[in-house]
């Protein structure tokens, strides 16, 4: 396998050589490029790539204001989801929040808040199937933004209304959610309408939100790459779908931005995302480096995804971008992300202690806490592995 | 039972010790962190007691802090939230010396240990004087194995004399030492360094 791994990435510097010549080359972004854009949309729906918001594909931009304080806010998920081998049938959702003032001594407010759910109408569906752990992510992921948006606005009544203090709150991933296919097109207008008012929520608050996503594997602008030097005939599903750089990430095209440097704005070619922007909300992205020392080897490319309302407000932008890249100065990962996953996430004990609860009370009701055989056996075994 | 405040919560036990897990800010560890010698008590929600010594207290690993010290952490906002809002896994090591019911002691082991996640309370005063009326206990402290014992008892019979009015501590350590020479009768070397600690 370690063989196997070297080969690639030779393979892989090879075709990645050959994508920043073409970036250099055809980096300028005309009407034709725009059309061939639109065209591979068409010829394949599913295609993803990057409608250039910029002049050019390959822009840098790095703040051109001084860094000031911040206040960031993150929020995190975590889940226990049903299992029918296990002592009852019910689902957990814990989201957990950090709200930290840079600059100050002030510890950060944190929060965590646990919700369990086993009534009926929690645990099957208008049809009487049990909810799926697609269902259960998205409840989690409602929560998170819903926390998020009463946050930004707690603490702009906080500051006094004062928008001098910038706000930008983080999720851990991106905010153009992947939607599975099952869903239908009621529950996608729903979960627009829900996404878009909690969006809202911020901009009222003048809150900028940023969606993290660290060591992206996305290609869209790799896709878009692609499109430069061929003509609009060939532009087929067969050509968008085996695309030549298909082993390759954006991440790797743009590994010479320098420290807190961005690159110009992009927005994904999804339908989802078309829904979005007629909301008022399409969602952009750019990446940026968040390494502190220079240079393609110690390069950290993350993907930052935000409505293009805030990326419209470039001092604003600036200014959130660097309170951003200073929380990763520690680690190379958002300080404030790190601690909301550790607030959110429910370990062994946790759940083992929760479990222990509600076995006492089943039996205060004259139920028995049984597990089911299979459950005993694997926790029987599970605890070492034995040949 | 109701209105003492728990200390931890049983990790892991066996006939003769178990081990806590606690959860505290670091900024509160110096005040809630039960002491070396401290006595602690699992009720088990039947009446029924078990009776522990704190005879070691671990402040587990953290990498996210070793992290963080590493990358040479300045600012004051990531040190306050380290030292106030996240909780640091201490486990502490427990000694069983006894067991009881309501108000009375027994010096011998309970016949189950605590169970896992069993709550762990601080033994109050009167708990403490109860509890080392006699000195049965000593002889389980002195013969335990691969603890630091000498210290754990010395600590514990300092805990036990604070438990009494000044007026009777010194006639409480002096009555405890003596039961200390009995038991240390072939090991006066031993004997002497305790007692030495015990002034």
């Amino acid at each position: 396998m370690g063989a196997a791994l070297a080969q690639r990435r030779q393979d892989d510097a090879a075709l990645l050589a050959q994508a920043r010549s073409m970036l250099l080359a055809h980096g300028q972004v005309t009407d034709e490029l725009r059309r061939k854009v639109a065209t591979a949309h068409e010829a394949d729906i599913s295609w993803r790539g990057a409608d250039p918001l910029g002049a050019r594909l390959d822009e840098r931009h790095a703040p051109a204001v001084e860094p000031r304080p911040a206040t960031l806010i993150a929020a995190d998920g975590s889940q226990i989801y049903p299992d029918r081998h296990g002592i009852a049938l019910y689902y957990l959702l814990n989201t957990g929040s950090i709200v930290l003032r840079q600059g100050g001594s002030q510890a950060p407010a944190v929060s965590t808040n646990p919700e369990v759910f086993y009534e009926d109408a929690d645990l099957y569906d208008e049809t009487g199937r049990p909810r799926d752990p697609e269902y259960i992510n998205s409840q989690r992921d409602r929560r998170e933004l819903e926390a998020l948006a009463d946050l930004a606005e707690a603490e702009r009544i906080a500051l006094g209304g004062d928008l001098a203090r910038p706000i930008v709150v983080l999720t851990d991933g991106p905010l153009l959610r992947w939607t599975p296919q099952r869903i239908t097109d009621r529950e996608v207008v729903r979960e627009v309408h829900h996404f878009t008012a909690q969006l809202e929520r911020l901009r009222r608050s003048q809150a900028v939100p940023f969606g993290y996503v660290d060591r992206p594997s996305s290609a869209n602008v790799l896709r878009t790459v692609e499109l430069t030097t061929l003509a609009a005939e060939e532009i087929t599903r067969e050509t968008v779908r085996h695309g030549r750089f298909r082993p390759l990430a954006d991440r790797a095209l743009f590994d010479d931005l320098a420290p807190n440097q961005r690159t110009g704005f992009f927005a994904s070619t999804s339908d989802l995302n078309d829904r979005y922007r007629r909301a008022g909300h399409r969602i952009v992205f750019f990446y940026l480096n968040v390494a502190q020392r220079p240079g393609p080897e110690n390069a950290l490319i993350v993907r930052i995804e935000l409505p293009e309302w805030a990326a419209h407000e470039s001092a604003g932008l600036d200014v959130a971008q660097a309170a951003v890249y200073a929380d990763c100065a520690l680690s190379g990962f958002p300080y404030v992300l790190a601690r909301a996953h550790e607030l959110a996430v429910v370990g062994y004990v946790e759940r083992h202690s929760l479990e222990a609860m509600l076995g006492q009370a089943m039996l205060r009701c004259g139920l028995q806490p049984v597990a089911s055989t299979k459950a005993e056996a694997k926790r029987l075994t599970g605890s070492r592995s034995r040949r | 039972m109701s209105n003492e405040t728990s200390i931890g919560r049983v990790l892991r036990a066996s006939t003769t010790s178990f081990a806590i897990g606690c959860q505290q800010p670091m900024a509160e560890q110096e005040r809630t962190t039960p002491e070396l010698g401290a006595l602690v008590k699992a009720p088990n929600g039947a009446g029924r007691v078990t009776y522990g010594l704190v005879y070691n207290v671990v402040v587990e690993d953290d990498p996210f802090v070793r992290q963080l010290v590493a990358a040479g952490i300045e600012d004051e906002v990531y040190i306050a939230d380290q030292r106030q809002r996240r909780q640091v896994p201490v486990v502490v090591n427990v000694l069983i010396v006894g067991c009881g019911q309501g108000l009375e002691v027994y010096h011998r082991l309970p016949p189950m240990p605590p169970g896992t996640l069993d709550r762990i309370f601080a033994c109050n005063h009167a708990e403490i004087v109860r509890f080392t009326q006699r000195h049965d206990w000593l002889r389980t402290v002195v013969a335990a194995a691969q603890i630091p014992a000498d210290a754990l008892l010395i600590a514990a019979l300092r805990n036990a004399a604070a438990a009494r009015p000044p007026d009777q501590r010194e006639a409480y350590l002096v009555g405890a030492g003596r039961e200390m020479a009995k038991l240390l009768a072939l090991d006066l070397a031993r004997l002497d360094g305790v007692l030495r600690q015990l002034r």
